[in-house]
């Protein structure tokens, strides 16, 4: 369940991350000084394209690791944790929202749902998955498989994955970046809605001005140096 | 949702080469059970019908052949020997039971043996089982007429032979019709043979000479046999055996010609100085009184001139030591093909690594660890080969089952088709091991999978 006391849900002290480059050098990616989010707070993190805020996303959800500085999710120092107990730690407080929806394709979509579902609290019954399917209004898709879903409802898909298992933390990177602008602004508000419902935090990374009017914080990439 | 689900689905995306690999194991174990089956099954088949059947006597050459022909009515007779041995082996105090065998003729195939009726009367096949008759009764046996059929029989080879060079004989041997002449061809047919040919009490048949069915075959028309009884199945070459009454056999024309090595190499004076030979038979089935006159009595017959003894068990422990090179040979082919199927699982699945990194990704991005998906890896790997050895199994048994009427009519025997043998476990688990070894390459490659890189969009 998120965490409603005012211990922020995400903190970030001196992020570095660099990345050895083909002739042997080293580009720096990351370099952040100190960001927080509060729980149930929703910010858009802007920056360029390869301005390193997918890289920051998959640092906080324990995918990388940072080569020096402090990642706190829920009080949890996760550079501390083995690989492992980062997985499961992912599993059970971070939702993650992808740009190409990332979904299984031999998969239904209940069953993507349910994928998340399975390890983060176990082999659970499909009744939340179904209630969130229902949610994001693809109650009548759900044993269709991603490639008989329009883009929306695969992002929808998506969407209902990374928030099955109640996380504090929702991540997505450029949600709507697959998406018409139609569907964009219809997925990023059922989104935001979701979070502000049940009281999740929202950090979504985005390059689109239009996404960035949608958000009460916007924070670029170059101002948490 | 659960890991064996991922797995079957995972199969299911890449039907085609799981199908493919699932084939390759279930054709080399279906074959390695059908050989295993048969061979397992044959040794039973074969040992337990040398259980009856303490020692054999019959003429000098190859023991194997004397006991294949005596014991499994296959191969031909290695010749004769004379009726003497037979009942000097009667007396002898450490004989508990001497049965006579002849051959010569066949009947559809099916291998007629002129025999006494102690075959039936004392005889057991197996231990503690007699022969049973399922319709009819044994035929009538005299030792009286059996010494008349010999004389008749020495007559008529005296009666040929003369004609042959040429001479008259004093005094043609006459047949005593009122005694024995006209005594019944009686016939008990074994289990397999009636239900084959169709023969019931009452019928008649012709016999035709040698023990193989031939076209050019001489039929003894003259003299039709009735059968009298059929046997209950004894589940051994018996069953494809159709049993005469001793004389009768020697009243036939031609069977009077049959002469042992020993024979031949006879003088002609010392023959004619001697008692006329009362006859010949194939073989001797011997029960002892005590396993330990086997040897000793073994010994005898074999330092002596007119016969040879065998063990059946232990000829046919040797026949299996040298059909056992061959199946080995059989077995590795089959093992071989298990390995190579075993191979084609491991590439398959290490080449569809490389449009599986993104699925992986996502998997370890929604939580799974490192461990789960090298697991995932291997029990598809384990599932392929389980179905494939499990379907492998039964269809081996399948096989066999099919199978089995070829057997019985080549063998005389079947292999019981739908017992699970100890070694099948073997063959499975081995399996389950081959699928885990084969799905390590592929499970290392996906435990490696770098998530990040393989989480960003493609274009």
């Amino acid at each position: 369940m998120p965490d409603l006391t005012n211990k922020p849900v995400l903190e970030l002290r001196d992020l570095r991350k660099s990345f050895r480059e083909a002739d042997g050098g080293e580009i720096e990616v990351i370099r952040i000084r100190q960001f927080t989010l509060s729980p149930g707070e929703q910010v858009a993190l802007a920056g360029q394209s390869g301005s390193g805020k997918s890289t920051l996303l998959n640092l906080i959800a324990g995918i990388l690791l940072p080569d020096s500085g402090e990642i706190a999710v829920n009080g949890t120092e996760i550079t501390r944790l083995s690989e492992a107990e980062r997985d499961r730690f992912r599993a059970a407080n971070i939702g993650y929202v992808f740009q190409s929806f990332n979904l299984l394709q031999g998969f239904t979509a209940l069953e993507n749902v349910l994928l998340g579902q399975m390890f983060g609290r176990g082999n659970g019954a499909p009744d939340h998955a179904l209630k969130l399917l229902e949610t994001v209004g693809l109650a009548d898709r759900i044993d269709h498989k991603p490639r008989a879903l329009s883009v929306g409802q695969q992002q929808r898909v998506a969407i209902a994955r990374a928030l099955v298992n109640a996380p504090s933390l929702v991540l997505a990177d450029e949600p709507t970046g697959s998406l018409d602008a139609k569907n964009g602004e219809v997925v990023l508000e059922l989104l935001r809605r979701i979070c502000s419902e049940t009281g999740h935090a929202l950090l979504v990374v985005t390059h689109d001005a239009q996404v960035m009017t949608r958000f009460p914080k916007v924070v670029k990439m170059e101002e948490l140096r | 949702m659960n890991i064996i689900k991922i797995v079957t689905k995972n199969m299911r995306q890449r039907a085609l080469a799981t199908c493919l690999t699932t084939f390759s194991v279930m054709l080399g174990v279906a074959l390695a059970v059908a050989i295993l089956l048969i061979r397992h099954g044959m040794e039973n088949r074969f040992q337990q019908g040398t259980l009856g059947y303490e020692m054999v006597v019959g003429a000098k050459g190859s023991p194997l052949q004397l006991v294949l022909n005596t014991v499994y009515n296959l191969d031909i007779s290695p010749g004769n020997i004379p009726w003497t041995s037979f009942e000097k082996l009667q007396s002898d105090p450490r004989v508990k039971l001497a049965v006579p065998f002849s051959v010569g003729d066949n009947y559809k195939g099916f291998r007629i043996v002129g025999t006494t009726d102690a075959l039936f009367k004392e005889f057991e096949f197996e231990p503690g089982r007699k022969f049973t008759l399922e319709a009819g009764r044994i035929f009538n046996f005299s030792e009286a007429a059996l010494k008349d059929a010999f004389k008749e029989a020495v007559g008529r080879a005296k009666e040929r032979e003369a004609k042959e060079i040429g001479e008259t004989l004093p005094a043609p041997v006459v047949k005593d019709e009122s005694k024995h002449g006209n005594r019944p061809f009686e016939a008990v047919v074994g289990a397999t043979v009636a239900q084959e040919t169709d023969l019931k009490v009452g019928q008649q048949f012709i016999a035709a000479h040698g023990v193989l069915p031939s076209a050019e075959a001489q039929e003894h028309t003259e003299n039709p046999w009735t059968v009298v009884g059929i046997l209950a199945p004894t589940h051994t070459a018996n069953d494809r055996a159709i049993f005469i009454n001793l004389d009768s056999f020697y009243h036939i024309e031609g069977h009077e010609l049959r002469e042992t090595h020993e024979v031949d190499k006879k003088p002609k004076a010392e023959e004619k100085d001697n008692d006329p030979d009362p006859g010949q038979i194939s073989s001797i089935v011997l029960k002892l009184r005590s396993p330990l006159h086997a040897l000793p009595l073994y010994r005898e017959i074999n330092d002596s001139d007119t016969a040879m003894a065998a063990f059946p068990a232990a000829e046919i422990r040797k026949l299996f030591d040298i059909v056992g090179n061959i199946d080995r040979v059989l077995l590795a082919q089959a093992i071989l093909i298990v390995v190579v199927a075993g191979i084609a699982i491991a590439v398959s699945i290490y080449n569809s690594m490389s449009e599986r990194r993104r699925e992986i990704a996502i998997l370890r991005a929604l939580g799974a660890r490192r461990k789960s998906i090298f697991a995932i890896v291997i029990l598809e790997s384990v599932a392929i080969c389980l179905v494939g050895a499990l379907t492998g199994i039964v269809i081996g048994h399948l096989v066999v089952a099919i199978g089995n009427p070829v057997l019985q009519r080549v063998s005389g025997f079947t292999v019981p088709a739908m017992k699970l043998q100890f070694v099948e476990l073997l063959v499975f688990a081995g399996c389950i091991l081959l699928g885990a070894v084969s799905g390590l390459g592929p499970a290392a490659r996906a435990y490696r999978t770098d998530v990040a890189g393989n989480l960003a969009p493609t274009s």
